[in-house]
């Protein structure tokens, strides 16, 4: 069925008309050209179509487009003017990315973790992070960069 | 892959819920937090014409205590039972079990009712909630009915479930005091997978012995086992010829089945080595 929906993304809302069976990650990227959200496995297992809904992380992939109430974040919300956000600027500055495909999931997991636990120990990042998957194999570098996030968040 | 068109029905009580899937019959499904569902209509594996969302009925996202246990919504994620701080306090291990499925981002939006209804074989809860003697209620055309949970499961993906009929809560009774519960998943995959197999352990001590031990096991075969025959322990100490005597009574009552985690041999070696540890770990926290 079609019908009509309001979605609160990027604290901005968007109306549009979509079929009961889009899921969040079609309308996100399809629809409203939202890159940052990409799909790989679409089963929930890599990350790569991580979206925050009220904060938390979910799979977009998973997630039916009409029952993603909250305020939903994506990379792209992030960023304020020019300037990167903190877990970004941690990304670049320690190399925790190579080709980039898994970051964004990577950055928005992140941020809902440190709001969560500000001072984790290393085994609560892996396993915060373990829903998360990187091919070009930089965990080491990422668990850096979030040490990095955690430091710069922490001292604004 | 695109999911194939579908309505959405949105009820707004119970009773309307049950008409819908009775109205429409093996045409509608009803959805939890449709993380299964949604992922097998992706696939194809499954089409139904008509989902029943079950997130749009008030009330059933709730975990309230009550005087004898604490009743838990159908609704409600696991990862909210992972994080509440009444289930951390009362049932740490159910808390374990939850928190140890998949990734967060399943938890976060898996309900605990669409996780039990599913009935697959290698689920953590399951176990879990048999040692504590959690029971569920169930709604239908005919009103409300409670099985307990070693009732609930017929086979693979099969439960007591009617037609049209729905999981609604879960009631955890309290633990007698001096009680302690654990559960332990066992991977032989990535962590993400499905466990090779669960434990489930709830020991009760009385004057430094013990009083009552119950073990579970999920991951072996179609439906999880609650192990019987366990009333030698009462009054013994948890020696050596006690704990061997458990583990062949466990190895008794268990028909693990192979899969892609490991053979019925090395399921075996493993229901013996992660009942011991739970076993041991209860005896040790005293």
């Amino acid at each position: 069925m079609k019908r009509e929906i309001t979605l609160n993304i990027n604290r901005e809302l968007e109306t549009l008309t979509i079929d009961d069976a889009d899921t969040l990650l079609e309308v996100l990227s399809e629809r409203l050209k939202l890159w940052s959200v990409r799909e790989s496995c679409g089963v929930g297992v890599c990350g790569s179509c991580t979206v925050l809904v009220d904060g938390q992380p979910v799979s977009s992939c998973l997630l039916l487009a009409t029952r993603a109430a909250g305020e939903i974040t994506t990379l792209e919300g992030l960023q304020t003017g020019s300037s990167l956000h903190e877990i970004q600027q941690a990304f670049v500055e320690e190399r925790a990315l190579q080709c980039a495909y898994c970051t964004p999931g990577f950055v928005l997991t992140v941020k809902a973790f440190l709001e969560q636990n500000r001072n984790p120990s290393d085994q609560e990042i892996r396993e915060y992070l373990a829903g998360n998957l990187c091919r070009c194999a930089g965990y080491a570098d990422i668990i850096r960069a979030v040490r990095s996030a955690q430091a710069k968040i922490n001292s604004r | 892959m695109a999911i194939r068109s579908f309505d959405l029905l949105q009820p707004r009580s119970l009773p309307e819920a049950v008409a819908m899937l009775a109205r429409h019959g093996d045409d509608a499904r009803a959805l939890g937090g449709g993380t299964t569902l949604v992922i097998l209509m992706k696939q194809r594996a499954l089409y139904y014409p008509y989902l029943v969302d079950l997130q749009t009925i008030p009330g059933l996202a709730e975990i309230n205590a009550e005087s004898d246990g604490i009743r838990i919504g159908a609704l409600v994620t696991h990862r909210r039972l992972e994080c509440s701080p009444v289930i951390r306090a009362s049932f740490p291990a159910l808390a374990d079990a939850f928190g140890q499925i998949g990734n967060v981002r399943i938890r976060q939006t898996a309900s605990v009712g669409g996780n039990l209804a599913h009935a697959d074989y290698r689920l953590d809860p399951p176990p879990a909630l048999l040692v504590l003697g959690a029971e569920v209620s169930l709604f239908g055309a005919n009103g409300a009915r409670t099985v307990p949970l070693g009732q609930f499961f017929r086979g693979l993906y099969e439960t007591v479930l009617e037609p049209a009929e729905l999981l609604i809560d879960i009631k955890v009774p309290f633990m007698p005091e001096n009680s302690r519960a654990v559960y332990l998943r066992y991977n032989t995959l990535s962590a993400n997978d499905w466990p090779c197999l669960g434990v489930a352990a709830f020991l009760t001590k009385a004057n430094g012995r013990c009083r009552e031990l119950r073990v579970a096991l999920g991951g072996l075969a179609s439906t999880p086992v609650l192990v019987g025959g366990l009333d030698f322990i009462k009054d013994q100490t948890l020696d050596f010829a006690v704990i061997e005597r458990l583990l062949d009574t466990v190895d008794q009552q268990i028909a693990p089945f192979a899969d892609l985690r490991g053979s019925e041999w090395y399921k075996r070696r493993m229901a013996r080595l992660f009942v011991k540890k739970a076993v041991e770990q209860l005896s040790a926290a005293w």
